[in-house]
């Protein structure tokens, strides 16, 4: 049974139509990609799941009890499990790396303002209590030397670093990744492919994964789906879609 | 931490409670809790004139009215030009008290804490409301709509007969465990109120800061649409901001109205607001000691100027309009450097002293 399914959405600004009755199911334990080029709607369909944008018509279902998801607003997406890493860097740059993740934590902790005025008892066990999860995900992330560095000083490769750990601090079913590799070295980028492999792997988190990187892609994914102006051109494995004539003709185009 | 805690070359900490801590090693809070027994005992032993005394009162009262900027505008990153009608909102609080049940009611002179505290909870609350456009609205738009709260305070305060048109209304002397507060013993009596005041609510705020209630606020400056998806309404965390700067501002009026012993409008204008935010960013936006070091040298600035015009006109007769110019000159300008070279404010002086001192005498 898929974790999230996308049916039929079709997203419009004005006369243009960003997404076109785009159908997919996001299968649990899975990384799924989405590819295409650029404008084909790849990050509009990942706004649309993480509450951004809300579809003009079609429905977003996610988990078990095929919760219609369309209509929510971010934060709610998020608190379902939900967890979306940016393409542009968001990241609250005038606060340390701890703080970012941190704030992740938000809905967890579960302290009120007055127990937050005076920081005894529960406040400052559940602090610590989150603090222990934050700097499990650190470890993961590998991120120990930067931890107290204000993120907005930190270079770009390891920003995204950040940006990626955040995403994995709201303790998520579904990480979507927008373009977690965009503007990386080699070197870096095969750090990154390592961690989401291990995010996948260790973590037990769905990934949907946005990336350019076609390489990349047809390594690591196990079901790809193709978009091309809005609509969906292709869907399948890695194998099926590279043998897809019409995703061939969308990348490279036609003899 | 290590065995003999004076010798340490680090913090070595072994919890993460530890590291939360407001004062990492005995040391430092030794050293507070004594700068704090200091501005205790100080007027014990030194005796100020009234006037110098009302002028520390006043500091101290732009000290916690600042406090609520600072945490609005600095932390909150929502620029408000209307925090001195928050402040006159707990003035006309106590007003309020008092035209209803008369300035020697026994709620009023004896149980003024209460009253202090009830006039920060509404101005929270008429903070909170005049927040919502939070919800909509952003950076220079917000900044109308508070300066529109400041247009429409000053207009229902001078158009209102409850109000008394914006003429004084008058606040009777109080009373404390010792009898009544005479006219030699006021000022010092309020020192100290306001002094408990700023403790207690420094440390709230210090507190607040390291926990999800401030880290929120700090969020939905930096970047609002990644606070959403980290799960937290940005909409309405700016509202709780404007709540809670209201909060600090009513209690900063209340204390106003009592320290003068009346409530007038002229306290509570536009200039007082631009004031407000003059000390926030002189002392240093986004920082907790900011809200401290601001006020002080505002004030102390205001001071020196207007003994300067004062003499200026002595010698200059013919130009007295222009003596009375160099206060609003001068404070222009001062806002004006400190944003061209010293955004960071005086905090940052005092970070920089802090961390030297820290060192000495080892260069790093």
């Amino acid at each position: 049974m898929p974790l999230l399914t996308v049916s039929n959405v079709t997203l419009s600004f004005g006369g243009l139509n960003a997404l076109s009755g785009v159908n997919m199911n996001i299968n649990p334990g899975l990384i799924t990609s989405v590819i295409g080029p650029n404008g084909a709607g790849k990050t509009s369909i990942l706004n649309c799941i993480s509450g951004f944008y809300h579809p003009t018509s079609g429905d977003i279902q996610f988990g078990e009890h095929k919760l219609s998801i369309s209509s929510f607003s971010p934060h709610q997406v998020s608190n379902l499990g939900i967890a979306r890493a940016f393409q542009n860097l968001e990241l609250f740059s005038g606060l340390s790396v701890l703080d970012n993740l941190l704030l992740a934590r938000h809905q967890n902790l579960n302290y009120n303002f007055l127990q937050a005025v005076f920081y005894f008892g529960k406040a400052s066990r559940v602090e610590a209590e989150n603090r222990a999860y934050v700097e499990e995900v650190i470890d993961f992330m590998e991120l120990e030397p930067f931890r107290h560095q204000i993120v907005g000083n930190l270079a770009y490769g390891i920003q995204k670093r950040v940006e990626v750990a955040r995403a994995l601090t709201l303790a998520p079913q579904l990480l979507l990744l927008d373009e977690p590799m965009a503007g990386m070295n080699i070197e870096e980028k095969e750090d990154m492919v390592r961690f989401i492999v291990d995010i996948r792997q260790d973590r037990d988190v769905t990934v949907v994964l946005i990336e350019h990187d076609l390489g990349v892609v047809m390594d690591i994914s196990d079901h790809i789906y193709v978009l091309d102006f809005g609509e969906l051109i292709g869907a399948g494995t890695p194998d099926e879609v590279s043998q897809n004539p019409k995703v061939i003709e969308a990348y490279i185009g036609e003899e | 931490m290590s065995a003999n805690r004076w010798l340490t070359t680090g913090n070595y900490f072994t919890s993460y409670q530890d590291e939360q801590r407001i004062f990492s090693t005995r040391l430092d809070k030794l050293i507070f809790i004594g700068f704090i027994v200091c501005l205790f005992a100080w007027p014990l032993l030194i005796k100020l004139s009234n006037r110098n005394m009302l002028v520390l009162d006043t500091i101290l009262i732009a000290i916690v009215a600042v406090l609520g900027l600072n945490l609005l505008t600095g932390f909150a990153g929502l620029i408000s030009i209307g925090h001195a009608a928050f402040v006159g909102v707990g003035a006309y609080t106590v007003a309020s008290i008092i035209r209803l049940i008369g300035d020697d009611h026994v709620l009023v002179t004896h149980a003024w804490p209460l009253v202090i505290i009830v006039a920060g909870l509404v101005g929270a609350v008429v903070g909170a409301f005049v927040g919502l456009p939070a919800l909509r609205l952003r950076h220079l738009y917000l900044l109308m709509a508070t300066l529109s709260f400041q247009i429409i305070f000053q207009w229902i305060i001078n158009f209102s007969t409850f109000f008394n048109q914006g003429q004084t209304i008058s606040v009777g002397r109080v009373f404390w465990f010792t009898g009544k507060i005479v006219r030699k013993q006021h000022y010092v009596f309020w020192y100290y109120v306001i002094l408990v005041a700023i403790v207690l609510l420094g440390l709230g705020v210090r507190n607040l800061l390291r926990t999800r209630y401030g880290r929120s606020l700090v969020a939905v400056r930096d970047n609002d649409r990644a606070a959403d998806a980290m799960g937290m309404h940005p909409g309405l965390t700016k509202v709780y901001a404007f709540g809670l700067a209201g909060f600090l501002a009513g209690i900063a009026g209340a204390l106003h109205a009592y320290l003068y012993r009346g409530v007038g409008f002229e306290s509570f204008t536009l200039h007082h607001s631009i004031v407000y935010l003059a000390m926030a960013i002189v002392g240093g936006m986004g920082t907790l000691s900011g809200s401290f070091w601001g006020p002080a040298a505002i004030q102390f600035l205001e001071l020196r100027v207007e003994d300067l015009a004062e003499k200026a006109g002595h010698y200059f007769p013919s130009n007295m309009n222009l003596s009375t110019a160099l206060r609003p000159l001068t404070f222009g300008l001062v806002i004006v450097l400190f944003l061209m070279f010293e955004p960071r404010g005086i905090a940052n002086w005092w970070r920089i002293v802090r961390s030297y001192v820290k060192l000495w005498p080892f260069r790093y």
